[in-house]
């Protein structure tokens, strides 16, 4: 779920085995925390597919959480499957937790669809495992063939319509490979060019900060790392932080320079887990295969880092004696930055790429400023011409920036004193910032002295760039419309909040 | 019973042909690359496909729906019959065999739009616009490629292009000719980076959206089997067909034809997919004018290396 995924599978099938395996072509359906986890599974295995129309799967694959809003996508994607077809939950690390939580806006996605399989376990290896099982799943019931209710949505004016006599309308989502996570977009079309757009989001919607309000302090930071789940740590470090400024506590400095590498590695994750799936959307098998070999590098040397998983001593005012395994892989982490730093350039050369990439989806810096954007967004604007090329090339160079930072702090040989974690919160107002992969994820929390938060906010990177779309994919072709939205990495659950 | 078999065999070797095409491409394009799961996975995904539901989406044209699978696929049996695998082993030998091969793809697209247009879906409509759109596209680019081996040969006989070029290949001297058929060739099998009419993240799978089961199997080979028939005409054209020494003639022009597919294949992981505008810039903006340079460059060669006499 968090890309803390092994490079490859470790069951090794005899070539018997294997003739005897059957293919799955899966449809993919990421309530808004399996990006990554697709982007890894559709590279493990050439018996399991990713396929971009749910007729031509026999097998879909639902990551929790799914929001009410979400449902009836989801009863009418399993309607659409052709049968015989079988349906696999994944489940959400912290669903157990979740569902604690009276506040949140989640559906039992096992009711909606009582014939699938439900595994618990959100990684690469045990949903491969359970999708090439040579056990047989219960087939999903054919079901009504009911018509879904048509959607109306209001049309550009008559006068507003200019030279465009006749506008298709094309539903783009809610369930698309273009961001991460739910996304409707109806996408007005002169032919093949964008007239006009309209965005419906909240498909991802949970209520987290109405959720963390209505629980005690402790409990709320299972909710504030789920915030995004693609980055929870980042999250969770904003949290936390806006606790320690209530509580007036500095963290030392080498507590500090541990939770900021934390918080660079994960970014760097991010970023190429969004470059493997950007490649998919422009199917760039190089890039596909370069973006791929990063992510996973990185991440499997994410995986043997820490002692702990930094989730579990990034708390209030808790100082962790050793964090880093006996051996950090500081050179190893040099060499996959020089790596990234390669790809960087053979972007930055490759003009067939550019042909997609190139002048496309920009928006002024100040525009971009007012609308409260941050992040390789704004940073491509600010520093190179901030179309689809440079959030390319500005993510790469964050990503070999952030591997590099991060060696410091894994070598320092300093040890801190423990300290045990402090859930006191005394009365006041706060405000956090930390940057996530995304932008920066900012939290206000205040407190009157009690168990509990008077009040919660989140500043969500991704939130803040869904007004700006209709700007940028207006009067663009559609297939770059497409290209567009890939580009800005929105995560939708963040973005929904 | 002489036709029958003709047709039978002809049928079989699309068969064949598709599959070794689908194991190639198993092997050279994206994915994890595992040499016994690129041979098993082509028959396995057959059966899958055989034993799944046939659906036909709600408010679709029943029969053309229905029928474009199969116009797809006759349309690459028809085509096959002109490809000559050795010295007289070809299904029928028209004098305008080169011609009838290249009038009869304009059917093919035209089934991949019908199966678009009546799926009665939007990612359908765009998909048969854009599909409509590169017909015309192909057309004249990959005519005007293939004039410079008629040219030379001075026959739209295939057997006849293949025996003109025993002294040498027409790729020596016409490589620009090669290079405008090789991506027509790619324009009108649908293929990567030209397939925004089948794009999966686009348009969900674009024409083929709403298929299931045996029908989209037909598709499948169909689109395998032609892309492999304009292979094997690029080798027939510009490599000799059937000509090379210690191997029996058949066996050359399968060789030439897969190592010609496989360089494509190869070719195409470098490039992202292509905008449907940008794809017909690349048609009318720079293939059509270079054909038109082709085949003046190769009028002038014939000329001087035939005296305008064969």
């Amino acid at each position: 779920m968090t890309g803390n995924v092994k490079p490859a599978t470790t069951k090794h099938l005899g070539w018997f085995a294997q003739l005897m395996q059957h293919p799955h072509p899966y449809f993919a359906l990421d309530g808004g925390s399996g990006a990554h986890l697709f982007a890894a599974l559709s590279r493990q295995s050439p018996y399991a597919r990713q396929v971009y129309s749910p007729r031509h799967a026999d097998l879909l694959i639902v990551v929790e959480p799914i929001s009410h809003k979400l449902v009836p996508s989801v009863q009418e994607t399993a309607r659409t499957l052709a049968r015989p077809a079988h349906v696999l939950l994944v489940g959400s690390p912290d669903r157990g937790k979740l569902d604690h939580f009276s506040g949140l806006d989640l559906a039992r996605v096992e009711d909606l669809l009582p014939d699938a399989l439900h595994l618990p376990s959100p990684t690469v290896e045990a949903v491969l495992e359970a999708v090439l099982a040579p056990e047989h799943w219960p087939e999903l019931a054919l079901s009504q063939q009911g018509e879904p209710e048509p959607i109306l949505i209001q049309l550009p004016h008559r006068q507003e319509q200019e030279i465009a006599p006749e506008l298709a309308v094309l539903s783009l989502g809610p369930i698309q490979p273009l961001t991460a996570g739910p996304l409707r977009l109806y996408l007005i079309c002169d032919g093949e060019q964008v007239f006009s757009t309209q965005v419906e989001a909240g498909y991802a919607h949970r209520g987290i900060a109405e959720a963390m309000r209505q629980t005690d302090w402790q409990q709320a930071l299972v909710l504030a790392r789920y915030l995004d789940p693609l980055a929870p740590i980042a999250s969770q470090l904003a949290y936390v932080q806006a606790i320690e400024y209530l509580q007036r506590w500095q963290p030392p400095a080498p507590l500090t320079a541990l939770r900021e590498a934390a918080v660079a590695l994960e970014r760097a994750q991010n970023h190429l887990w969004w470059l493997l799936r950007f490649a998919q959307v422009l199917t760039d098998t190089q890039l596909i295969d370069r973006a791929y070999d990063l992510a996973s590098t990185l991440a499997e040397q994410i995986a043997g880092l820490w002692c702990q998983s930094p989730s579990k001593w990034i708390l209030p005012q808790y100082v962790i004696a050793t964090a880093i395994a006996n051996t950090p892989p500081s050179a190893p982490l040099q060499q996959l930055a020089s790596r990234i730093d390669a790809l960087k350039s053979a972007v930055a050369r490759n003009r067939l790429l550019a042909l997609r990439t190139r002048g496309i989806g920009t928006l002024e810096t100040d525009r971009l400023k007012d609308a409260g954007v941050s992040g390789p967004v704004l940073l491509a604007s600010e520093r190179e011409s901030g179309d689809v090329q440079s959030r390319i090339l500005t993510r790469l160079e964050a990503a070999s920036r952030d591997t590099q930072a991060v060696t410091g702090a894994l070598e320092s040989k300093e040890r801190m004193v423990a300290h045990a974690a402090t859930w006191n919160v005394p009365a006041g107002e706060a405000h956090a910032a930390v940057e996530g992969p995304r932008g920066v994820i900012g939290l206000h929390i205040a407190s009157s002295g009690g168990e509990k938060a008077v009040n919660v906010q989140w500043q969500r990177p991704s939130a803040v760039l869904l007004p700006l779309l209709p700007q940028m994919l207006n009067d663009q072709k559609l297939a770059d419309a497409e290209v567009i939205v890939a580009s800005l990495d929105l995560a939708m659950e963040e973005a929904d909040g | 019973m002489n036709t029958v078999a003709t047709s039978l065999l002809v049928l079989l070797g699309l068969l064949v042909g598709a599959y070794a095409i689908a194991v190639l491409q198993q092997l050279v394009l994206s994915g994890p690359r595992q040499v016994v799961a690129a041979f098993q996975l082509p028959i396995a995904q057959t059966l899958l496909l055989l034993r799944q539901e046939d659906v036909l989406p709600a408010g679709a044209d029943f029969f053309l729906f229905r029928s474009a699978p199969f116009i797809a696929l006759a349309v690459v049996a028809l085509t096959a019959l002109v490809l000559p695998l050795g010295p007289n082993i070809i299904g029928f030998d028209p004098s305008i065999g080169l011609f009838y091969f290249l009038v009869l793809l304009s059917p093919f697209v035209v089934a991949m739009m019908n199966a678009g247009w009546s799926q009665n879906s939007k990612v359908g409509l765009f998909s048969t616009f854009r599909a409509a759109a590169y017909l015309i596209s192909y057309e004249v680019p990959i005519g005007f490629a293939a004039i410079g081996p008629v040219m030379a040969a001075q026959s739209l006989s295939t057997e006849r292009i293949v025996q003109s070029q025993a002294g040498l290949w027409y790729v020596v001297w016409q490589p620009l000719g090669l290079i405008i058929y090789l991506f027509a060739a790619l324009f009108v099998t649908f293929r990567h980076p030209f397939d925004s009419a089948m794009a999966g993240s686009e348009l969900e799978g674009g024409v083929l959206a709403e298929y299931s089961g045996p029908r989209l199997l037909l598709f499948k080979v169909a689109l395998n089997a032609i892309f492999l028939l304009l292979m094997g005409m690029g080798v027939v054209l510009f490599f000799g067909g059937w000509q090379g020494p210690w191997l029996p003639a058949p066996l050359w022009l399968v060789l030439k034809t897969f190592a010609l597919a496989a360089l494509v294949l190869w070719a195409t992981r470098f490039v992202p997919r292509l905008r449907p505008d940008q794809i017909l810039s690349l048609s009318w903006k720079i293939l059509l004018p270079a054909s038109l340079v082709n085949i003046t460059l190769v009028g002038i060669l014939t000329l001087l290396l035939t005296g305008g006499n064969r």
